[in-house]
């Protein structure tokens, strides 16, 4: 049972961060940003080329996959979303498409074997019959630590609250002074930074390969289905009901079912909770 | 009058000796061109061919081409990819580097085709046994690696030995992943295996080749209370084996582990693949070599050392002597024509020796030669040798094992070990 609990934590501590840049972009845009996804594996990249390969310090390596992320975010919002605003369909077909050109390009850059990265944290910490690796430890506590983090800029910021009142409502916010376009671009940029150092992380923890985008962005959508449209402290929630669910699964049930029950708790959810757990909760 | 005619027939026979000189025979690859499998037996060839134009040619001094066809290992690929190399290429003769499945998908088109075919790689005892029942229809085929019945016999011996005898190990938890591969090398350990070593397997995992986070997973293995975790990976092999080592899972793990087969091991796992151990084929990593096989790689780590596969997998060695043995097979039955080429193919005999003993031997078993220890018959299969002192043909297969400090070694048999079998560090034994 402490396995159990110890790794359900920690899991869904890395859910989290996953999954709360895309809630970031639904709650606010109200786009289903299917390229979230490559923000990760874009990330974790980058991370492994100026680590591994160049041998820059950790440090510099998760900066510099946040800022590539955050790049990416903002061209994607300034030429795909802007662009088609209002079409949401388009934007997310094109969305799609645009992860999937990316695996393409990180294929062509990297060859398709998948690559290991060392651990940010090396060693192991043996605790209740629970096997815990400091690296994904590590990942848990810097994704509360962002987690917590990001609440308290959308809460106690200027443009944290500027977030909150144009994913209430648009119009309204516009006559309140603030920039919908502006909120929108920098809302982008974060949601590109947290994908990226999310995809540090989870790849530290699984592995980089050029389709690891999937795995996250199906993580990432069913917290917003589950959770509703989407708050922060909905999709903390959401993410720990996933990762435990996953971890129960595979321990106690059987390990080639370990998405499934996700999946048919996401099917449920449109069935039964079309508005989600949460319904449409404050950002 | 008689002077023209002098001179169209000097003409013409110059004509026809230009036309000889440049005529070519055409051989097929078949495999993955994007695969370390793939590529591995294609540079084999691609080596064993430039030897044999450079010398002067083949068959009446014609030059080789070497026409590529990718399977991408997908097996309707597979299956489109012979019916290019035979109908629009029309090519003598096929060396192939596919994959179980994509073999069994092209080899109708073998016997509808009837063009000699060498597999490199493929080690499936269910495509022996057809030339078994049907020898007619499959006798074009040929398979230099020893079958995986073969690679089991001599892998029970391995269990008992090693895993029974000098460990002491008594109890095993199969950790194993959901394909027909998985469940195959699950039912060789579970009834083969385990019984004959005196092990008993106490739980088994089966696990999507999807996963990615194998924690609970090592936490359910250790709770078995298992001796050892006997681990069936063959695809993306490098994830399981770092999370091993990242979590510094406390017991041993041995298994079948397709990543650590090939020399970009270490590298795939970020160099967190430590301790692990695999059957291989051979020559393996860690393998020593005969002088003839070291010259083979120094010419193929000269011309293909800067990309991958750096260093030739066991299959690359087979189709670099199985090309040359093929076209020597030629040059005896005058061209690759089917029966008198098969026979000739089947006589082929090259044996490298290390030290004054035999080493390794590609050879092939005769249609009713019968295999002393198993009892049967393995027409147009390597010839292996499962019987110690090994002096009889290629072991079917070593046991190798990576080191913690990226060094790996054979340690089983005992003829061809370069090392020890050993726990990592982190385990207590």
């Amino acid at each position: 049972m402490s396995q159990i609990i110890i790794q359900g934590l920690l899991l869904s501590g890395l859910y989290a961060l996953i999954a709360v840049g895309f809630t970031l972009i639904f709650s606010i845009g109200r786009v289903l940003n299917l390229a979230y996804g490559a923000y990760l594996m874009i990330g974790g990249y980058v991370y492994y080329h100026f680590t591994q390969v160049l041998g820059m310090p950790q440090i510099a390596g998760i900066l510099l996959a946040a800022v590539f992320g955050s790049v990416i975010g903002i061209l994607k919002y300034r030429l795909i979303v802007k662009t088609l605003k209002g079409d949401h369909v388009a934007v997310e077909i094109s969305t799609l498409i645009l992860a999937v050109v990316i695996q393409a390009g990180i294929v062509l850059i990297f060859n398709d074997s998948s690559k290991i990265l060392h651990p940010i944290v090396p060693g192991v910490w043996r605790i209740g019959g629970a096997t815990v690796t400091f690296n994904i430890l590590t990942a848990a506590l810097a994704s509360w630590a962002i987690i917590i983090g990001l609440y308290l800029f959308v809460r106690n910021t200027h443009i944290g609250r500027a977030m909150q009142a144009v994913s209430m409502d648009v119009k309204g916010a516009a006559i309140s002074g603030v920039d919908p376009d502006r909120i929108n671009l920098i809302t982008w940029g974060i949601s590109g930074a947290l994908g990226a150092v999310a995809g540090v992380f989870f790849a530290s923890y699984t592995q980089l390969n050029p389709s690891m985008w999937v795995a996250p962005l199906i993580i990432a959508v069913a917290v917003v289905i589950v959770g509703g449209i989407g708050s922060i402290i909905g999709s903390l929630i959401v993410a720990h009901i996933i990762g435990f669910m996953e971890i129960i699964s595979t321990t106690l049930i059987a390990a080639e079912l370990r998405g499934v029950f996700t999946m048919l708790l996401i099917i449920g959810v449109l069935v039964l909770r079309p508005r989600g757990l949460f319904g449409r909760e404050e950002l | 009058m008689s002077g023209i005619l002098r001179s169209a027939a000097a003409a013409g026979a110059l004509l026809f000796a230009v036309q000889a000189a440049q005529a070519e025979v055409k051989i097929g690859f078949i495999g993955s061109l994007s695969s370390d499998t793939g590529l591995s037996t294609l540079r084999g060839a691609e080596l064993a061919i430039e030897e044999l134009n450079a010398a002067g040619g083949v068959l009446g001094g014609q030059q080789i081409k070497l026409i590529k066809a990718d399977t991408g290992e997908d097996v309707t690929e597979g299956i489109k990819a012979y019916e290019y190399l035979a109908e629009s290429e029309e090519v003598d003769f096929i060396v192939s580097g596919s994959i179980d499945d994509v073999s069994l998908g092209w080899l109708p088109r073998m016997v509808e085709y009837q063009i000699p075919t060498l597999d490199t790689w493929t080690s499936y005892i269910g495509i022996i046994d057809k030339l078994v029942e049907d020898y007619d229809s499959y006798k074009p085929y040929f398979m230099n690696i020893a079958s995986d019945e073969a690679l089991a016999t001599l892998y029970i011996d391995f269990g008992k030995d090693v895993l029974a005898d000098k460990m002491g190990w008594k109890s095993v938890v199969i950790l194993q992943e959901d394909t027909a591969f998985g469940n195959a090398i699950n039912g060789l350990v579970s009834e083969a295996l385990a019984p004959n070593a005196g092990i008993e397997v106490v739980d088994t995992i089966v696990y999507d080749i999807a996963t990615v986070d194998f924690a609970p997973l090592f936490n359910r293995a250790v709770d078995s209370g298992a001796d050892f975790i006997y681990l069936i990976s063959s695809v993306n092999s490098q994830v399981v084996s770092s999370q091993y080592v990242k979590l510094q899972v406390p017991m041993g793990m041995t298994g079948v582990n397709v990543a650590a087969l090939g020399q970009e091991y270490w590298e795939d796992t970020g160099g967190a693949g430590g301790g692990i151990s695999t059957l291989s084929p051979v020559p393996s990593v860690g393998f020593a070599l005969d002088p003839k096989s070291q010259e083979f790689v120094d010419k193929y780590v000269a011309k293909y050392g800067d990309s991958r596969p750096k260093f030739p997998h066991f299959n690359g060695f087979n189709a670099y002597h199985g090309v040359k043995q093929a076209f020597a097979a030629a040059e005896e039955a005058g061209g690759f024509n089917n029966s008198s080429w098969v026979d000739a193919m089947q006589k082929q005999d090259l044996i490298l020796e290390k030290d004054g003993q035999m080493w390794l031997r590609y050879g092939f078993w005769g249609r009713d030669e019968v295999e002393p220890r198993t009892g049967r018959t393995y027409p147009h299969n390597a010839r292996f040798d499962i019987t110690d002192p090994y002096d009889d043909g290629s072991p079917s297969m070593v046991v190798i094992q990576w080191y913690e400090d990226g060094t790996a070694a054979v340690v089983y048999p005992e003829k061809y070990a370069t090392g020890e079998f050993q726990v990592p560090s982190w385990v207590k034994n």
